[in-house]
């Protein structure tokens, strides 16, 4: 990471900030439940950005922590009627710890092994929530949070926004800041030269289970806020196939970059709700874009447009 | 017993279909090194093309052959472009770019065959089932035992005693030395993509009748490969066979005893083995240098 002029990142969070906030104030409620999933689904590929682009582990359980915290979120609020601060605050717990269980098992060795561990790791929770009916709803999924909560305001789209963006705005910042700090450039060391990093004395495993946990930190404080978005939660969001839709997300986005997760899940958002009227064949078309994503633009639509326009 | 003894045979029918789609999987990523997600679309598109094939009226027991051949072809013009390009590249690239065609397969395949669930028509002769221990059992399963036992020892007899399967293993172990020694190493990863996508593709075929093919088959074959593949470790036709056997058998029994949580309890203990054994259960400790 370079360090760039103060002024520069100054002007560009605050012209982001206003941005936010002038969409808040006059999007119309359909177009503001659209930006929240992207910050949201964003915020957790930004997540997965973190270990896979700066730590070069494919991860396919990242779905699984953000759906996990999700429920974790919507069962509390189901049972206690706790206050959306309080949920976000067990999204997050939730996530960190289900990714440092994941990490503990996963981080034994990378490459297929992590792939094909956080895998099963993830689909073992998606079964646990398919399977538990009486807590998850099982197949159905679960809903019918807030009129239990009996505080409704919190469902008002413009309330959901703010906290989303809050929280992708916190989390971008906090994640800018991780891979400046020795942790994060570790971490991104041993990515490139994993052996130089053990022969210097670094514990590989205690750097990239430090990400991981936080990476499930943000991901699932994304997820704590997921389920209020519709009121209602779907297994959908545990499954494996979620993850994968994380990742795909990402590379289209650019998978080493943070900012280039919200750019990848707008793509796919916005792909998903207005091409799906048309034809039903998006998911062709996704996989069209991401193919040709990966074969001629590496690094993201973000990246690879910015090379073809100009320096 | 005699129960067990036919939930035993349910289990190496089962185990079978595994072997065959494991193994290509193990092949292409032992011989070039290349994680393939696109791996169960063969499997699934073998199940398509038996079903076509049975329903077609033509003789019935070429559809194995059939679907093994057109598979195959498909894993060869893949090999071509572009996974060609990609087995020198990092293991994320593959698992992109694979996966990226795996959800392409996925919707042209639910396009060109409908989003149903098809059973092919079986044939009079195999249709019905037989008796064993008192208990009727299907004639179906028994094609599928007998043809895997056949099918492993064949390609044991190939990989392990043959002067090509003796090339092939060369050019795993050390490449740079076996290109020396005058064999195209190119060539043979090209034939190893296209029997791998054969195998699977016939795997799916004899699975068809058993499993009854679906969109999403896919997804679940991968799962069910890639834990084959690495909890028996890479590189021999052996731990494939051994872990496909264990595969088999605890997600088979598992259904029987705990029916309403056998898959959580085959994947926890599948991830307990993975955690004991992260290299592999038949798999000696590698050195890293």
């Amino acid at each position: 990471m370079k360090t760039a002029p103060a002024l520069a990142h100054i002007r560009t969070a605050l012209a982001a900030a206003a941005a936010l906030t002038a969409y808040g104030a006059l999007a119309d409620p359909y177009l503001l439940r659209l930006a929240t999933e992207i910050l949201l689904v964003g915020t957790a590929v930004m997540s997965l950005n973190l270990v896979t682009g700066q730590g070069g582990l494919v991860s396919l359980c990242h779905g699984s922590l953000f759906g996990g915290a999700a429920y974790a979120a919507a069962m509390l609020a189901q049972q206690t009627g706790a206050n959306l601060a309080a949920t976000l605050a067990i999204g997050i717990a939730a996530g960190a710890c289900l990714a440092f269980l994941v990490a503990l098992v996963s981080l034994r060795s990378n490459g297929l092994f992590f792939l094909v561990v956080t895998l099963v790791a993830g689909q073992l929770l998606w079964e646990v929530v398919f399977h538990w009916r009486e807590a998850t709803g099982g197949a159905d999924g679960l809903r019918g949070f807030t009129s239990a909560a009996g505080r409704p305001w919190w469902s008002q789209p413009v309330w959901l926004y703010a906290w989303s963006a809050a929280w992708a705005c916190a989390s971008l910042m906090l994640l800018r800041r991780y891979l400046r700090r020795p942790a994060g450039i570790a971490l991104q060391a041993l990515r490139d030269q994993p052996l130089r990093m053990q022969a210097l004395g670094y514990s590989a495993s205690r750097i990239r289970i430090g990400a991981f946990a936080l990476s499930g930190a943000i991901a699932g404080g994304a997820g704590a806020l997921y389920p209020f978005l519709n009121l209602y939660i779907s297994p959908q969001a545990v499954h494996w196939s979620f993850s994968a839709t994380l990742l795909i997300m990402g590379v289209i986005g650019g998978i080493k970059t943070l900012h280039g997760a919200f750019a990848g899940a707008a793509i796919y958002l916005l792909i998903q709700t207005y091409l799906s009227s048309y034809t039903d064949r998006w998911q062709l078309l996704i996989g069209l874009l991401f193919v040709v994503t990966v074969l001629f633009m590496p690094d993201g639509v973000a990246r690879g447009l910015r090379r073809r326009g100009g320096p | 017993m005699s129960y067990y003894l036919l939930q035993a045979l349910n289990a190496l029918s089962f185990s079978v279909l595994l072997l065959l789609t494991g193994l290509g999987l193990t092949l292409v990523l032992s011989l070039m090194n290349f994680i393939n997600l696109a791996h169960g679309s063969f499997f699934l598109l073998g199940g398509y093309i038996a079903t076509q094939w049975l329903a077609s009226g033509a003789p019935w027991w070429l559809a194995f052959p059939c679907a093994f051949v057109l598979t195959g072809l498909i894993g060869l013009l893949l090999d071509r472009f572009p996974f060609g390009q990609f087995y020198a590249r990092t293991h994320l690239m593959q698992v992109l770019l694979t996966y990226g065609l795996a959800i392409i397969f996925a919707d042209l395949m639910r396009w060109g065959f409908s989003a149903d669930t098809l059973t092919p028509p079986l044939p009079e002769i195999l249709r019905g089932g037989v008796w064993i221990a008192g208990l009727p059992f299907p004639t179906y399963r028994l094609l599928i035992i007998a043809a895997g036992i056949a099918l492993a020892l064949a390609l044991w007899l190939i990989l392990d005693r043959s002067l090509w399967g003796a090339a092939l293993r060369a050019c795993v172990s050390d490449r740079d030395i076996a290109e020396t020694l005058g064999l195209n190493a190119r060539r043979i990863f090209t034939i190893g993509m296209a029997v791998a996508a054969g195998l699977s593709g016939l795997g799916g075929a004899l699975g068809a009748g058993m499993l009854s093919v679906h969109p999403g088959l896919d997804e679940e074959v991968l799962l069910l490969a890639l834990l084959v593949v690495v909890i028996g470790g890479l590189g021999s036709v052996k731990s494939v066979i051994v872990s496909a056997l264990i595969l088999g058998f605890v997600d088979t029994f598992s259904r029987v005893w705990l029916p309403s949580f056998s898959s959580a309890v085959t994947l926890g203990a599948m991830l307990l083995i993975l955690v004991a054994r992260p290299q592999g259960l038949l798999q000696a400790q590698a050195r890293t240098v």
